[in-house]
């Protein structure tokens, strides 16, 4: 158990690092898009020359100057320098010029720079200059917190619906419960929330329209959550309840199933003390999944709500000519950890539900 | 069931031998054997519920198919003046339901058109033709607000804080002429005053002089003010601005002005009079103090009325640029038009009705560009007949933001969502079944490092393989179909290998291998035939799901879009799918609640459909569940 536990760690970090790996290798070679502003972008460069990132030379060749000012110049037709015109204190025409070091260098100075300072980088379009990190922190409660409620919030319902679904298989209950999981299964989430937002908010008025800003309290601010919820959890009550209903259906049909029943119990003892916990072993995999699926679904969901959670620093960040990659590799590197440690606790978890399986254990 | 559990004692003579005398061994069977696809197409068509939900969706792949084709409405370019119509339904229409009709509340009315007979006034801004009249009524709300339809109510003037006096001045100039005894009148309503605060009614004597004070008001009152009592030697007539100036200690005094009026000898009705809307335009004087001048007490009318928006669309419209070359194109297209007799620079020439151009107002100047001589006409044309429709047009689900038909723009939207699901679907197919095939087929070390990579691909969130295609190639058909094939194929590549496994120790394998099959031939010839049924109905699946995604990447923006073209075995599909269309609706979930409907009914039953023939094929296709249904 404590080789498998460790090998299924190291992998899981080996995969870690070869994501993020190929993400900022492609994302660092992509076309560059710095600060927009001269100031700002002073101060970018700057920031990465100390960083370790790129170099920075004083060019005061005159013919080179001549050849930069023609646009002759292939170094600084490049996105990925800038040559900045500058006077020296004799006032003679200089040009300062910012150069990234090989890309691999940077991703060894990135991982230290992370490791050492907690420093993810600026952010270059979105909200210049701010540490990502900074950024990120304001965001993450937002984005967790609403998955959070939406994962106690669906968990109780999906059950129910699949237990019930289950116990009255192939009667109304099932069938009308059946029906609705392929229909919210088979529903892009964007369509629900549009319409709960249109019925529920614009139509009915029950509801805000857009998610509350951080000082409304109280009943408003519950109310905003609400929406956004219930529009996170369909998918998800829809997938539990289906997944809960098949395995039931197979437990309650299982031998040992026939057994409690011959010894005596009723059926609501046989059911409660054996069919749902050994229904429940692959369900608790399925659930760390489900908040996995949960939190980058509900990128579309802040979209359309306004939430300022990480869904909406992501889509910003990814705007069509103006990206900021600094601020993309912290968001993804964000999901991208907390998937894979959904994985491990899955891989994990399967000794700890149920007894029987002994992960890794020669046969 | 039940009663084969009974005990049943048969007595002797119940006994006896079937075919006791025929030898059947080598007879035929009567009854025809059930076949892998007999025997899948009977549990297909037990399920009534899976039959419908396919009938369904292949009705939605052969309209998709068939009305951008026979539809002629346009679906492509912007037409403006059709923009926004509502659902037109045939049949539905008679109920009054989806009629092309919109019940419009409270538009403020135009009061020029206040009709004396019925007491009623129009709305501002739209066609009377298309104005239902039986439903057409009149209200008034108050208001508040500095505009001309906002009629009646008073004008308060108060200090800021922080100021103690503050001023306003009329825009006209009022002339008192002294020969006829000129007075002003002044009506105030009300003047909160706690005794310090004063309202001064001041005017400029003297051409170039300074406001003089020529009034103090201290409460509540209509004042009649004459200036002449106090410039009694002024030899020319006071033409000024009239100020009032309000001093005040604190914010809590205010004064509420009804009207300012200036009468003289000369007639009944006051020269000037200033309520209202005029009184609101006073200015405040930016160099006294500071103070807020507000209106309070208007009455704006507003109507509620049913109003034909196909009419208004489709009706008369006054064209003032219309280019000779398009008229001429109007007239070579339209013969019943009898362009030959319109006259040269014709004038308020009228047309044959059941021409688009119904009359020539005048033709503009023309101007010589390159030997080529440029001219327009002012016209009136028909809408209905210039864009081409002989009736008013059934436009099903309505037209969009850009004037075009929803119905053909959503089915042209599914046809595209669902080629590309289906081209991604086959291209994940492929390439899953060629790398499960190897990864099942050779085993060991080959099997477990590709299930390494299968791993880690499969591992990629979908936010790192769209930030990094988002980064290299930007939005477009080439990032949706790397993002939806990415790590789409593993699924069938997992499918495959399971089969591989099942079938590659088999004898048939066996003996061909020591035939002298090559791998190649022992993988493609032999086994995938074997496993390919399941492996296709299991990938039928990924069909929506790669529409699901495709939907959603495109309503964030990141796919396809509106003006992008692209081709697929030859043909030329248009960019916009479903996800696009309702991306563009967002921003009229209120006002037009049907653009975001429809394609969001149509791609609900789409999916769902879609995941139903989906499952019951992959059900249809298990030989394990045979005879398993009663």
């Amino acid at each position: 158990m404590i080789k498998y536990t460790f090998i299924r760690t190291v992998w899981i970090f080996i995969i870690l690092a070869i994501i993020l790996t190929i993400n900022f290798v492609i994302l660092k070679l992509a076309p560059e898009f710095p600060p927009t502003t001269e100031d700002a972008r002073n101060i970018f460069y700057a920031r990465q020359v100390t960083d370790g990132y790129m170099t920075v030379r004083v060019e005061k060749d005159p013919v080179i100057i001549d050849e930069i000012e023609d646009d002759e110049s292939a170094l600084c037709a490049s996105t990925k320098t800038w040559c900045k015109a500058e006077e020296d204190s004799q006032g003679n025409a200089q040009y300062r010029i910012y150069e990234p070091i090989p890309v691999g260098i940077q991703f060894g100075r990135y991982i230290k720079n992370i490791v050492t300072d907690w420093n993810w980088g600026y952010s270059t379009r979105i909200a210049v200059n701010t540490p990502v990190f900074d950024i990120l922190k304001q965001r993450i409660p937002i984005t967790m917190r609403l998955n959070l409620i939406a994962l106690v919030f669906y968990i109780p319902i999906g059950f129910t619906l699949g237990i019930i679904a289950a116990l009255f298989k192939d009667r109304l209950a099932d069938n009308i419960i059946s029906l609705g999981v392929m229909i919210f299964i088979s529903i892009p989430s964007f369509v629900v929330m549009t319409m709960l937002v249109m019925w529920f908010a614009y139509s009915l008025g029950w509801f805000p329209t857009q998610f509350p800003a951080d000082n409304v309290v109280g009943l408003n601010s519950l109310k905003g959550i609400f929406l956004p919820v219930l529009g996170l959890s369909f998918l998800a009550i829809a997938g539990l309840t289906r997944l809960t209903r098949a395995e039931l259906t197979e437990v309650l049909t299982s031998e040992f199933l026939l057994l409690a029943r011959t010894k005596g119990l009723t059926k609501t003892q046989a059911v409660i003390r054996h069919a749902l916990r050994n229904s429940m072993v692959p369900l608790v995999p399925s659930i760390i999944f489900s908040f996995v699926g949960l939190l980058s679904g509900s990128i579309v969901i802040e979209k359309i709500y306004g939430i300022p959670g990480t869904g909406r620093v992501y889509l910003n960040a990814l705007v069509p000519g103006s990206y900021d990659y600094n601020v993309l590799l912290a968001v993804t590197a964000f999901y991208t950890t907390i998937g894979l440690f959904a994985v491990l606790l899955v891989d994990l978890s399967y000794g700890l539900v149920d007894p029987r399986i002994r992960m890794g254990a020669k046969k | 069931m039940a009663n084969k559990n009974e005990n049943y004692n048969p007595s002797k003579e119940e006994f006896k031998f079937v075919n006791k005398e025929d030898k059947i061994f080598d007879k035929k069977f009567e009854t025809k054997p059930v076949g892998y696809f007999k025997d899948a197409m009977i549990r297909f068509s037990k399920n009534k519920t899976n039959v419908v939900a396919s009938a369904i969706l292949f009705t939605l792949i052969f309209l998709s198919i068939l009305v951008p084709f026979i539809s002629s409405k346009n679906a492509k370019y912007l037409e403006e003046e059709l923009a926004f119509l509502g659902p037109r339904i045939p049949i539905l229409e008679k109920f009054g339901i989806a009629d092309g009709t919109s019940y419009r509340e409270g538009v403020p009315v135009d009061p020029d058109t206040y009709d004396l007979e019925t007491g009623l006034a129009l709305p501002a801004g739209y066609r009377p033709e298309a104005i239902y009249m039986d439903t057409l009524e009149n209200f008034t709300v108050s208001c508040n607000d500095r505009s001309l339809k906002c009629v009646g109510g008073a004008n308060r003037l108060s200090v800021d804080n922080g100021s103690d006096q503050t001023a306003i001045t009329s825009q006209t100039f009022y002339e008192f002429n002294q020969a006829s005894n000129p007075y002003l009148l002044i009506e105030i309503l009300e003047f909160v005053n706690d005794g310090t605060a004063t309202l001064e009614v001041q005017v400029i004597p003297e051409f170039g002089g300074n406001f003089e004070t020529i009034q103090t008001i201290d409460s509540a009152g209509t004042y009649e003010i004459y200036p002449y009592e106090q410039y009694t030697d002024l030899v020319f007539p006071i033409t000024s601005k009239v100020r009032l100036k309000l001093n005040s200690s604190t914010t809590n005094n205010s004064v509420s002005i009804k009207r300012i009026e200036l009468y003289d000898d000369t007639q009944e009705d006051p020269l000037i009079s200033e309520s209202g809307y005029t009184l609101s335009q006073y200015n405040i004087n930016g160099d006294i103090g500071g103070g807020l001048f507000v209106r309070e007490n208007g009455e704006l009318t507003q109507a509620n009325f049913k109003y034909d928006d196909y009419k208004s669309a489709l009706g008369n419209k006054r064209e003032s640029g219309l280019g000779n070359v398009e008229f001429t194109t109007i007239m070579e297209a339209n013969p019943q038009c009898e362009a030959e007799n319109i006259p040269n620079d014709p004038t308020n020439y009228e047309l044959p009705e059941t021409c688009p151009i119904q009359k020539i107002i005048k033709q503009n100047e023309a101007v010589v560009v390159d030997g080529e001589e440029y001219f327009s006409y002012e016209v009136i044309i028909n809408y209905q007949l210039y864009a081409g429709y002989e009736s008013t047009p059934y436009f099903l689900f309505g037209t969009d933001s850009s004037g075009r038909d929803l119905f053909k723009l959503l089915w042209i939207a599914i046809r595209t969502s669902l080629l590309l699901g289906f081209v991604a679907a086959s291209i994940n197919i492929t390439i899953g079944i060629i790398f499960g095939s190897i990864s099942g087929y050779y085993g060991g070390l080959t099997d477990l490092l590709m299930q390494r990579f299968a791993e880690i691909v499969g591992r990629i969130p979908w936010l790192v393989t769209l930030s990094i295609f988002m980064a290299l190639f930007g939005p477009g058909i080439q990032t949706l179909l790397l993002i939806l094939i990415v790590s789409g194929w593993i699924r069938v590549a997992s499918i495959t290998r399971t089969q591989f496994y099942r079938y590659k120790r088999r004898e048939y394998v066996l003996a061909s291998r020591t035939l002298g099959s090559k791998d190649a031939r022992l993988i493609f010839r032999h086994i995938l035939p074997n496993g390919i049924g399941t492996i296709i109905t299991a990938s039928i699946l990924s069909i929506p799901a790669v529409i699901f995604t495709e939907s959603t990447l495109s309503y964030l923006g990141f796919g396809i879009g509106h003006g992008q073209n692209f081709e697929v075995f030859g043909l030329s599909f248009s960019g916009v799918s479903v996800g696009v269309l309702l991306a563009d609706s967002r921003n009229y979930l209120i006002e037009y609640p049907h653009l975001t409907i429809f394609p969001a009914a149509l791609i609900s039953i789409l999916m769902i459909t879609f995941n139903m023939f989906g499952n019951a094929l992959r059900d249809a296709f298990n030989p394990s569940l045979r005879g398993a249904e009663k």
